[in-house]
């Protein structure tokens, strides 16, 4: 199968997380299934973040939510920590998923508007109390819970005092997203799962929260799997990056590599569409023409072939797995662009 | 650059609008002046909230009249169109000057032919005929880049793909072969390859029809390479206007550098800190004394809090500006170098470990 393979995976003692052929089907009525993801395979080592980018529809988040099995993948293994959370259920998968917490594009709808700031916060505490060091339980784990509230609240930039009792309204888009990451973070978690955290922000507080990420991630030693459309911001932040295309992946491996010589055709056609903040450029070149095809009816073999100037009819029969084409780097396509200028 | 003694396509004289809300009177645009000659393309940049929105739909009239109040003047071809009667405004918006909006999914009708929508305005502008309105149709479709336009005549909207659904929006607003066309944000709804298709797509119809066109938009790259000029706003006002060439190379409002340098860019390597502006936008109901980028601009002087600076003129005729101490110019350099020492600006803004700290600051 195609843009599958799990030669890229490292072992899995080296890495927290890791996703084995994943695929996630949606019932679409009418006797449609549309096949969001289809086998999917990557891992992310402690303190590593990594970049899943790609134009909507590409199932980019649908595998972030496959992860949290939410819904469950229709097949494939989501391991952390050395647990499969696909063979987990009720009380055991809840206790382990503490584990995985997520931010969400649009910070004001994720936060509850009736509730204060301190509630919101300290929710995943009154659920999970054992979360905090052990010493801390018994009579005094209420001012306890409130001081890992301060201290998360003040790692974002924020004063426990000074917001605690306000609610999410008065807070301005970026304030709302620092308030999410806190919330995320109160329960210590392996993995923080980042769904387009800053396309809803301004550029001015955009960077403020993509560098307030770095600083965290510095912190609180995170692991990040982040989601963005903006290859930018991607670039900004992964230590990887993973390109996907209609369900499947394009091209994964070290982020400066990848940028600086992409070897699939669809990251390479990515590149070039991003507009230039250089006034002098900006040619008019077709890099990519129409849309993206329909997932109902995905093409045959390698799913970008459609829109790929390199396909030939080996393209259409089979699927290209992904290989190895530098350190780390790896490609689903048969005819990789190799950085050569003769090609 | 045109001839002198042609008229320009658009001249927009002080443009104010303000909105009417609980808390008073909001200035959502102050004091825009510009004009746009046919064939050239104006960019408008600015955040959530500096009026680039406001200022189009004052333009085009399209606020509702209970709530806002414009004054100034738009001379559409040398014509006042502000102060038209109904009967003749009609024929004016959507016919000479058009619009495009963000959202291709809410702007077109879920329950009329794609087909009937375009040629909607023929019908009743045009007085054209069922079939030579379809006709047309077809042929702006084909115009656009829609691949069997015949087919596409006759679906609806939820049966395109966003990329499609904002060719059919263009395709409506050129149908009457507007003189000017304000795209405001176009692009922002969609995906990166369909962003340059559709960003080219605009390019080579103002070619084409030599059109004047205002691309409105809160990106920087956008405007880069497809603009002959471009306007930063900020809290509704105009900080600076340029020649795009001229902007890009010489930025001098404070806002605008800044601005630019916290965009994430493909070229620097991963994890290149970014710089940050400090705090957020201003509440234009509660707008400070002076200039309102004063309380997050590195170069504040205390001259800033109390005078708002008017937009003039610098070494180049074409570039103007609003600030007092504008980057890249000795005053400003200087000003910045005293509040580098001072560690902290005039307004009290906090310039410890340089403009990387992390304070958006609390909501006050």
């Amino acid at each position: 199968m195609a843009g599958v393979g799990s030669s890229h995976l490292r072992p899995s003692d080296e890495v927290l997380l890791q996703v084995t052929d994943l695929h996630v089907e949606y019932s679409a009525g009418r006797g449609r299934t549309v096949r969001a993801v289809s086998g999917v395979s990557f891992d992310v080592a402690e303190g590593e973040t990594l970049g899943l980018v790609g134009e909507s529809g590409c199932g980019k988040s649908t595998t972030a939510h496959a992860v949290l099995q939410l819904p469950r993948p229709a097949s494939g293994t989501v391991v952390l920590d050395g647990v499969d959370l696909t063979t987990l259920g009720g009380e055991e998968l809840r206790r382990i998923r503490t584990g995985l917490q997520m931010i969400f594009q649009d910070p004001i709808a994720s936060l509850n508007p009736r509730r204060r700031v301190a509630d919101i916060v300290r929710e995943g505490l009154d659920i999970w109390p054992d979360h905090l060091p052990r010493d801390q339980q018994g009579a005094g784990a209420a001012a306890d819970a409130t001081d890992r509230v301060r201290a998360v609240l003040g790692s974002v930039g924020m004063d426990l005092d000074e917001v605690g009792t306000r609610r999410p309204h008065e807070f301005s888009g970026g304030q709302c997203q620092r308030l999410c990451i806190a919330r995320a973070l109160v329960l210590d978690p392996r993995v923080l799962i980042c769904d387009e955290p800053v396309s809803a922000l301004d550029v001015s507080i955009q960077a403020q929260i993509l560098n307030l990420l770095e600083d965290l991630k510095e912190e609180y030693g995170l692991t990040m799997l982040f989601i963005a459309h903006d290859l930018a911001v991607v670039k900004s932040i992964s230590d990887r990056v993973c390109v996907m295309y209609l369900g499947r992946i394009c091209e994964i491996g070290p982020t400066d590599t990848i940028f600086d010589l992409p070897a699939h055709p669809y990251t390479d056609a990515l590149l070039a569409s991003i507009p230039q903040l250089d006034p002098g450029g900006g040619a008019e070149e077709d890099v990519l023409a129409g849309d993206p095809p329909s997932p109902f009816d995905v093409p045959s073999g390698c799913r970008f072939r459609t829109r790929c100037p390199r396909a030939t009819e080996l393209c259409a029969e089979q699927v290209p797995e992904l290989s190895e084409v530098s350190g780390g780097r790896f490609v689903a396509c048969h005819f990789p662009l190799t950085g050569d200028p003769a090609q | 650059m045109n001839a002198p003694n042609e008229t320009p396509t658009l001249v927009v004289e002080d443009l104010c609008t303000s909105f009417a809300t609980e808390r008073g009177a909001l200035r959502a645009v102050d004091g825009v002046s510009f004009t746009l000659h046919s064939g050239r393309t104006l960019g408008v940049v600015g955040e959530s909230g500096s009026g680039k929105s406001a200022t189009a739909r004052s333009i085009m009239n399209l606020l509702p009249p209970g709530v806002s109040m414009t004054t100034g003047r738009v001379l559409l071809d040398g014509r006042d169109v502000r102060n038209l009667p109904r009967t003749e405004s009609r024929h004016i918006w959507g016919v000479e000057a058009s619009m495009v909006f963000q959202n291709p999914m809410t702007s077109l009708n879920p329950v009329i032919q794609v087909g009937r929508q375009i040629g909607e305005g023929l019908r009743y502008h045009r007085k054209m005929s069922r079939e030579a309105a379809g006709h047309r149709a077809r042929e702006l479709l084909e115009q656009v880049g829609i691949a069997d336009p015949d087919r596409r005549l006759q679906e609806y909207p939820h049966q395109l793909s966003g990329g499609m659904r904002q060719r059919v929006m263009i395709a409506i607003a050129l149908a009457c072969e507007p003189k000017l066309l304000i795209a405001d944000e176009p692009t922002t709804a969609l995906d990166v390859t369909v962003q340059k298709q559709i960003l080219d797509l605009l390019d080579r119809l103002r070619r084409q029809h030599s059109m004047a066109m205002i691309l409105i938009t809160h990106d920087l790259s956008v405007v880069a390479g497809r603009t002959d000029e471009v306007i930063v706003m900020y809290a509704g006002r105009i900080v600076e206007k340029a020649p795009t060439l001229q902007l890009f190379t010489k930025m001098r409002h404070p806002y605008t550098k800044a601005l630019f340098e916290s965009i994430p860019k493909v070229a620097q390597p991963s994890h290149t800190r970014l710089r940050i502006i400090q705090g957020r936008p201003p509440d234009l109901a509660t707008l400070p004394p002076g200039c309102a980028f004063a309380p997050r601009c590195a170069h504040a002087q205390p001259r800033c809090l109390s005078e708002n600076p008017s937009l003039s003129g610098s070494e180049h005729a074409a570039h103007r500006h609003a600030c007092f101490y504008p980057a890249g110019t000795p005053e400003g350099e200087r000003a910045l170098a005293a509040n580098r020492a001072a560690g902290r600006t005039a307004a009290g803004l906090s310039l410890v470990g340089d403009l990387t700290a992390v304070g958006e600051g609390m909501p006050s």
